[in-house]
């Protein structure tokens, strides 16, 4: 049969679009043309699957070969398409199939020898698969963990060309290497308890857990601001089942599920270095789009230490995925959706020396220098902020403590009991927190009580509130009312919102 | 604007504010007999500056300076008007004139005023604290005097308007310029409600040294002073230190002492030069007899 044809998947963002492989091979001059709007890592294909297929013991056509993806009109970039146009070539040759190959995606890179690498973004492309009808997947043995979270599709991972070949003659499927260790849902590495004193912050943290409420850590260096951050994921929530395969999906597009894995149920935690720019920050790329640091921290918390010194545009940047919990990117070759949906968590210097704190004798910083330094940080951005905490150097009674603080595990417990009460008030609406009720709502059905209302209301008259911090103090109000196990938000709530997001005192 | 007005320019344009020997020398011959006596040549050999006087004196051209001030939409005080704040003249050196812009009425409620100062980097509390106490004065019919700066100045200021009280921004630039220019709407405000005041002539530019030569009005034109939160090495400590030269009262309000912005407070109280006060209250009972 000198015709053969072979189905794969080309991914834009997290979205799969089925690509068919064909391949042709006639009479003519030995030549090979790849028809389809390749990029240069497919172009290249060429020269590894004809050494694949010659160290593997199968033939290299010496005829004219034609292969085409089409929809011809797609870009389609990376290697792979290696395998299935392998795979296809085979086909052409003779290699007769024992089961129905149109009900099988194939996709995977080819090393010379003829083994099989693994390749990014196998995952999204499995879940668009299944989302297809497909139910056979051959992917790189490499990357059949990633398989593990889609229903419906079998993945065969194979690890050499030869696999492929008894697979598609007799249906053997290759052994799994490396057995898969027992499901690792939720063992995060870092503990709160690790940290020493530090009361206000910790709350802060808590409140930010239990209602997505985006936070600003003020302290100066070394006092724990990047600990403490790192540990919100650990008292976080676990992920949901979709919610876990949609982040290993994008890490998967990124190329970075090796550092995850994919049935984890920990948040992730992102923490891009204030040189990032903004595309890195965002998302992006000409040839291949590839998704930000703020996708990347999807479901989980995004860290920005030293965010002043970030060059200016990067946080803006931020905005509009703060905004709306997704970013859409568009290049030349089409607009990329991601999901970013993110807990930001900002880390600043009081000044730019760092030491403007306690007496602050030491700071070298003038004042202009002190008072520029945080008005770095915009003013849209700043109001994204509904928290700001103050980390200050722990006292030497704290140090010397051997009084352990309360551990991930009793916070957790907490944030999810007091998540499960707003769960349950908001049930029937499209938001599950509180950071995310609507202004209107805010004003008709979540009110706080009379007393509360009624402070918010004086400092609203003596200018002290925007109407944005108004709605803001609100939705505080009603996660501190849900930790506290309190039906609605009374004066003490209140006020304790109001301190929350003005950073001062929070108790 | 009379003639005596302008020798005044004249003379605000001559020297610098807070010079003692000047100041003397014009409270002994009056503003036109002590340009003659520098015209004359009298202080040649008494001053070092004595014939580069007199030239500059030459140089100065009455017309273009009373034109500076009305174009400005200003107006000149001196100790011949009835509404000049006499306790001024409680200063080593007390200004020649004053220029103002706004409410030229505003300057009798000088005579019960308040003047609240801190640092241009407050924190959230102490932003507060001087609203609070600008608008509880105000309420209790003080009227307020800061200065021009962001922070605790700006927040004083704003208390006031907000009360509907009278405030007074004492400046260390000309009254027509504004500085810092992000304080303009401030400005703006207080023409409407108030006065700025300044003992440079308009379009005169801000220079650090002005600032702290200008803090001595400030500690001098009000019955006592406020200071909110001042760091170690703060501006507001000199205000502090000039208003108790002078046995104005000053007060300073607390703050936690891990704040740097309070530290200068505390060392203010720590150093007896100032009363601690908590509450609008608490500086009522410190000052408010004296205003019966």
């Amino acid at each position: 049969m000198p015709l053969a044809r072979v189905k794969s998947i080309a991914l834009l963002g997290l979205r799969g679009d089925i690509v068919d492989i064909e391949v042709d091979i006639s009479d003519g001059l030995p030549g090979y043309s790849l028809l389809g709007l390749p990029d240069a890592a497919l172009l290249e294909s060429r020269e590894r699957v004809r050494s694949a297929l010659q160290n593997s013991g199968a033939t290299w056509p010496n005829k004219r070969v034609t292969v085409s993806l089409s929809p011809a009109w797609l870009h389609k970039s990376g290697s792979g398409f290696d395998l299935p146009i392998a795979t296809a070539l085979m086909l052409a040759q003779g290699l007769t199939p024992q089961m129905d190959l149109n009900k099988a995606i194939v996709l995977g890179e080819l090393a010379l020898d003829g083994s099989v690498r693994s390749i990014r973004g196998v995952l999204p492309a499995l879940l668009s698969a299944a989302e297809r009808g497909f139910t056979t997947a051959v992917i790189p043995m490499g990357n059949v963990v990633e398989a593990e979270g889609v229903q419906g599709i079998k993945a065969v991972g194979i690890s050499h060309l030869r696999e492929l070949i008894s697979f598609i003659e007799g249906g053997a499927i290759p052994e799994k290497i490396n057995q898969i260790s027992e499901p690792n849902p939720f063992q995060p590495m870092v503990d709160l308890s690790e940290v020493v004193g530090q009361e206000r912050a910790r709350y802060a943290l808590e409140i930010a857990a239990i209602g997505g409420h985006h936070l600003l850590l003020i302290g100066p260096p070394g006092t724990g601001k990047t600990m403490l951050a790192e540990r919100i994921p650990t008292v976080m929530p676990p992920l949901s089942q979709t919610q876990a395969v949609e982040v290993s999906a994008i890490h998967s597009v990124a190329g970075a599920l090796m550092s995850r894995s994919t049935d984890s149920r920990t948040p992730p935690f992102v923490s891009p270095h204030h040189t990032t720019t903004a595309t890195a920050m965002v998302g992006g790329g000409s040839h291949f789009i590839k998704p930000g640091a703020c996708s990347m921290a999807h479901c989980g918390v995004l860290f920005i230490d030293e965010a002043p010194e970030c060059s200016s545009g990067v946080l803006d940047s931020l905005r509009q995925p703060l905004e709306s919990g997704s970013v859409a990117i568009s290049r030349a070759m089409g607009t990329v959706t991601f999901p970013a949906d993110f807990l930001l968590v900002l880390a600043a210097n009081p000044c730019p020396c760092g030491r403007f704190n306690g007496k602050g004798r030491t700071c070298t910083c003038s004042s202009l220098q002190i008072r520029r330094y945080l008005q770095r940080l915009s003013g849209p951005l700043m109001d994204r902020i509904d928290i700001r905490s103050f980390v200050e150097v722990p006292s030497r009674t704290e140090l010397a403590s051997s009084l352990v603080g309360e551990s991930s595990l009793v916070v957790r417990e907490r944030v999810i009991a007091a998540r499960e009460i707003a769960a349950k008030r908001f049930s029937g609406d499209d938001w599950f927190l509180n950071s995310r009720i609507p202004a209107r709502e805010l004003r008709e059905r979540f009110r706080a009580r009379k007393e509360g209302m009624a402070f918010l209301h004086t400092e609203l008259d003596h200018q002290r509130l925007s109407a944005r911090g108004y709605h803001k103090v609100l939705r505080l109000a009603w996660t501190i009312a849900d930790r506290n196990g309190v039906t609605s938000p009374g004066l003490p709530e209140v006020e304790s919102a109001y301190h929350l997001r003005q950073g001062v005192e929070p108790r | 604007m009379s003639q005596d007005d302008i020798s005044h320019l004249v003379l605000l344009a001559l020297f610098e504010g807070g010079n003692e020997y000047w100041s003397s020398e014009y409270l002994a011959y009056g503003a036109s007999t002590l340009l003659d006596r520098i015209t004359a040549g009298e202080y040649v050999n008494q001053r070092k500056n004595g014939l580069k006087l007199i030239a500059t004196l030459k140089l100065l051209d009455r017309d273009y300076l009373q034109d500076q001030v009305e174009s400005a939409g200003a107006f000149v005080i001196t100790r011949k008007d009835a509404d000049w704040p006499q306790r001024l003249d409680d200063l080593k050196a007390p200004p020649v004139a004053l220029i103002g812009r706004g409410l030229r009425s505003t300057l009798c409620a000088l005579n019960n005023s308040l003047s609240i100062v801190g640092t241009r980097n407050p924190t959230s509390y102490g932003v507060r604290v001087a609203g609070d106490f600008a608008a509880g004065a105000v309420d209790r019919s003080w009227s307020i005097v800061s200065g021009g700066a962001f922070g605790i100045d700006s927040a004083a200021h704003r208390g006031a308007i907000l009360a509907e009280g009278q405030t007074i921004a004492i400046l260390g630039c000309g009254v027509n310029s504004v500085f810092p220019s992000g304080n303009d709407r401030l400005f703006r405000e207080i023409v409407e409600t108030g006065v700025l005041l300044s003992e440079v002539l308009p379009n005169v530019h801000a220079i650090p040294a002005r600032f702290l030569i200008r803090n001595r009005l400030i500690a001098a034109i009000s019955r006592a002073t406020v200071v909110v939160e001042a760091a170690f090495r703060s501006g507001s400590l000199r205000t502090a230190r000039d208003a108790a030269e002078i046995f104005r009262p000053v007060m300073a309000v607390p703050g936690p002492i891990t704040s740097p912005t309070s530290d200068g407070c505390h060392r203010l109280i720590g150093e007896r030069t100032a009363e601690i006060v908590t509450s609008i209250a608490d500086f009522m009972e410190l000052v408010g007899p004296l205003s019966e």
